[in-house]
């Protein structure tokens, strides 16, 4: 029983990151009734900057790149994961101003925007970054293994968890505490409330595309040590979001961590099991769920039921 | 200018003799000529050919019921393995083959269709990308049966035997020939299926589900026959594929590739047209082959024009082109049906 | 025996009880009407009338044959027809379409993937014949979205015609409309009286009184009351509970 424990940890690890995952995409959808099919591709953009923050890959051979890469890499590792998220924030923005087109059109073209969105955003990544399996480099500290208790556990994964609980707090804290947050949840309720009462409707959305881009981008860069860097892993990302939020229900936010870190748990323990397998486990679980008109732990109807 | 549907451009009834199937067919058997005139090589004339065939059979799932999956790659991969198993397992036979890749991605199709048949809009989409992932993950891990990565590969061409009638299928020119003659069938059959009464109730459905149920459709049922078999349809195409290239991949089930085939249909204007994915998959090729051969960043620009076109003219290349014959004069706007001779 | 008859459904949403108990009679050939405050559960009733819901308890009749729990395709296929108060048609398609798409004759061939449509005659004769009953007979090829809404509300019970049912719910048919075309909707309601039984859900009082063999009154889920218009007018307690005015 005790083997279980590193996938446990494993699965927990990979559940709150999911859960970062989750709650930009509940956010965005919570908002702007939009499913955004994109959201894979903003984590894989936040992994990629980040990465090519750390190497310095932008400024290359010129004296500032030199001096770069004479920075510890610590340093260079905490200025990219705030990059890699800005930069998927930046992209999200940019996603949701070609998105207006379709507001108030069937959902269908929302759909394939953002379908399409992330079939070019890939294929960015594949000619900017070429289609082969990359690193992120991390600091010596967070690196490596230890050993309790006789078995062997990963130094990056407890930081990868604890840097994702901070994190969800975070954005709990953000969203319960500011008024910017107060904005964003009323949105999530009710849009049509928040623009008669005189918020700039089309701000709102703006940010929480950003926001909720930014938390996939981070949610990247922290898991591409874990999870490799490869162009299609934005496409990987989709079907757990979309059934976390199923799962623990649209617009919810302790629903969405919840689920979040169930799926992660089942992917983990699968991942003892039959390794190979684990990420099916999630396909079979949505099939499940969704084939059997579930509508979640703690969510309420929304426009996704068409 | 309002948004059109399919429902707008006239159905002028079951007839299979209209000026663009004309057009169609002429162009279908003109293709080994004209293709090598143009600099391009008779290989492109059978993977147009597949995909038109594929299209064509997506169409009725996308467009006419209005059923969004972007999982159909998976039908044409497990048409494509089905064939190349037959092949190596049971005997070499063109039938046999096309028959098993049928029969497969028609059940693969038909169990799909079970689970997701009573829902629509995204929970449908979504269902349809979580099974499309899982056979493609199949096919990857499956190393015994489909080779995984790798591929299934050594898939022969059987030869065309028909009672006393029988050639070699070896080269691509007679390749060619009967695949266009089976698109060539496709088309006529699916045309007169969608003109039929068929196909106006597939396009009730798409339009209010619950209207249909109280006048009287069973609508699951109909939603299930629709995409069994738009599968049925790239499980030929599927066959047909592992044929022509000698081998079966894992990565035409991927959601990448399945994705390309919905942007070809609405690029094309399969919401609006029957025509639509023809011109769909004739524009992809031309940007795979022509803009290909200039630029590597080709699935980009094609990418960047799906994306435009959503936002912009969802109807399409076959929706830009009755706009401007309804500016033109050419066409008559507003009626989906030609009025009877008598009053 | 009555031609319709439900008794004691119970309906449910989560933990909100929508139905408590509601048992009717409709006998063939009559208008029976429906009233009730917002929220009483009129509408949701009738989904579980209509075969939109099944009923949690309950049993439903038509024509002396237990049709509890059937789907709405089944339902519709007995002779059971509908409107809808939020319109349901098939605004893409021209006037006359929606009508032949409801017509039994078309839809026994639905799955034929041969035959010509709109060649046969006979059933395009046999939807302008049901369109002319509602007035609608000179706008056959236009679309149902662009027709003006008291339009669109008679196409909404063309299509119900069309199937010539036994029984037809009317779920709020005036909801919108002004004056006259209410006045024009009573006309052909009680043109249509002595062919099909019919019940319908309406807040208009004048209206539903001046129509209605039956009525009845539904509140908080359960049918408080079931008479004749003359006689609720003398019951205090409906008039009390009910909306609008009783002339």
């Amino acid at each position: 029983m005790f083997e279980l424990v590193p996938h446990i940890i494993n699965g927990l690890t990979l559940g709150l990151l999911f859960a970062l995952i989750a709650l930009g995409f509940t956010l965005i959808v919570g908002v702007m009734e939009v499913i955004n099919l994109a959201h894979g591709a903003m984590f894989a953009l936040g992994a990629y900057f980040a990465m090519t923050t750390i190497g310095g890959g932008w400024f290359g051979g010129t004296e500032f790149g030199q001096w770069w890469l004479t920075l510890p890499i610590g340093t260079r590792y905490a200025i990219g994961v705030i990059v890699g998220p800005l930069m998927a924030a930046g992209a999200g923005m940019i996603l949701e101003l070609c998105l207006r087109p379709t507001y108030g059109k069937a959902p269908l073209y929302g759909l394939l925007l953002t379908f399409g969105a992330a079939l070019v955003i890939e294929e960015i990544i594949r000619l900017s970054w070429g289609t082969g399996e990359q690193s992120l480099p991390v600091p010596q500290a967070i690196n490596g293994a230890f050993f309790m208790g006789g078995l062997i556990f990963s130094k990056y994964k407890f930081f990868a968890a604890g840097f994702a609980i901070i994190a969800i707090f975070g954005v709990w804290a953000f969203l319960e505490k500011t008024p910017y947050g107060a904005i964003i949840k009323a949105g999530a309720h009710d849009s049509e409330m928040v623009r008669a009462l005189g918020y700039d409707l089309s701000k709102l959305r703006l940010l929480v595309f950003g926001f909720g881009a930014a938390l996939a981008g981070l949610a990247g860069t922290v898991m591409a040590p874990i999870w490799g860097l490869r162009p299609h892993i934005g496409i990987d990302v989709i079907i757990p979001a979309f059934l976390i939020i199923v799962v623990g229900g649209v617009g919810s936010f302790w629903g969405a961590v919840i689920a979040a870190v169930l799926v992660g748990l089942s992917v983990g323990i699968t991942g003892a099991y039959a390794p190979a397998w684990s990420m099916l486990s999630m396909y079979l679980l949505l099939i499940a769920i969704v084939g059997f008109r579930a509508r979640g732990l703690l969510g309420r109807k929304s426009a996704l039921e068409n | 200018m309002p948004m059109i549907t399919l429902s707008d451009i006239p159905a002028r009834g079951g007839s299979p003799f209209t000026p663009a199937m004309g057009v169609f067919l002429l162009a279908l058997s003109t293709a080994p000529f004209s293709l090598p005139a143009v600099g391009l090589y008779q290989y492109l004339g059978i993977e147009v050919a597949i995909w038109l065939i594929v299209a064509l059979g997506f169409n009725l799932l996308f467009g006419y019921i209005g059923l969004h999956s972007f999982g159909h790659g998976a039908y044409l991969g497990i048409g494509a393995y089905a064939f190349g198993l037959f092949q190596q397992e049971i005997a070499v036979s063109l039938w046999g083959g096309l028959l098993a890749a049928i029969s497969a991605a028609t059940i693969a199709g038909g169990i799909v269709a079970a689970f997701i048949s009573h829902r629509r809009g995204i929970y449908y989409a979504l269902m349809t990308i979580a099974f499309g992932q899982i056979f493609w993950f199949c096919a990857i891990k499956l190393h015994g049966v489909t080779g995984g990565e790798d591929g299934l590969l050594g898939i022969p061409r059987p030869d065309f035997v028909l009672g006393p009638i029988r050639f070699s299928l070896a080269d691509n020119t007679s390749l060619y020939w009967f695949s266009a003659v089976l698109l060539a069938l496709v088309a006529i059959g699916l045309w007169r299926l969608v003109n039929a009464p068929f196909g106006r109730v597939l396009q009730a459905i798409r339009q209010n589900e619950t209207r249909a149920r109280f006048v009287g459709y069973d609508v699951w049922r109909i939603k299930w026959l629709t995409f069994t078999l738009s599968a049925a349809f790239a499980g030929l195409a599927g066959g047909l594929f592992s044929m022509a290239q000698e081998s079966a991949y894992p990565d035409v089930m991927s959601l990448h590739q399945s994705g390309l085939i919905v942007m070809m249909i609405l690029v094309g204007g399969g919401l609006v047209s029957f025509w639509g994915p023809v011109l769909g998959v004739i524009l992809y090729f031309v940007a795979r082959d022509v803009i290909g051969g200039i630029t590597e960043t080709w699935l980009l620009w094609f990418g960047l024009m799906f994306v435009i076109m959503v936002m912009s003219r969802p109807e399409g290349i076959a929706g830009l082109i009755h706009v401007a014959r309804t500016r033109l004069g050419h066409a008559p706007a507003g009626r989906s049906a030609p009025k009877p001779t008598e009053v | 025996m009555a031609l319709f008859e439900a008794q004691n459904l119970r309906k449910r949403f989560g933990a909100r009880v929508v139905l408590e108990n509601i048992s009717l009679s409709i006998e063939d050939g009559t208008v029976h009407g429906i009233m009730g405050p917002n929220g009483a559960g009129k509408t949701t009733c009738f989904h579980v009338l209509t075969g939109h819901h099944a009923p949690d308890a309950g049993r439903i009749t038509f024509a002396g044959r237990d049709i509890t729990g059937k789907k709405p395709h089944q339902i519709a296929r007995m002779g059971i027809s509908r409107s809808f108060q939020i319109m349901n048609l098939f605004d893409d398609t021209v006037v006359i379409e929606n009508v032949i798409l409801a017509l039994p004759e078309f839809r026994s061939s639905g799955l034929n993937p041969i035959r010509d449509v709109f060649g046969n005659t006979a059933l395009i004769d046999r939807a302008l014949a049901v369109l002319d009953q509602v007035g609608l007979a000179h706008r056959a090829w236009e679309k149902a979205a662009a027709l003006p809404y008291g339009e669109r509300r008679a196409l909404e019970i063309a299509v119900a015609l069309a199937p010539e049912p036994r029984i037809v719910f009317l779920d709020e048919p005036t909801s919108g409309l002004g004056t006259d075309a209410t006045r024009a909707l009573a006309d052909l309601i009680r043109d249509l009286r002595n062919r099909y039984t019919i019940c319908l859900i309406e807040h208009d009082m004048r209206f539903l009184f001046d129509l209605a063999d039956r009525i009845s009154v539904i509140h908080w889920g359960q049918v408080i009351d079931e008479n004749t218009p003359a006689n609720l007018r003398a019951n205090k307690w409906v008039a009390r509970s009910a909306l609008g005015e009783v002339a």
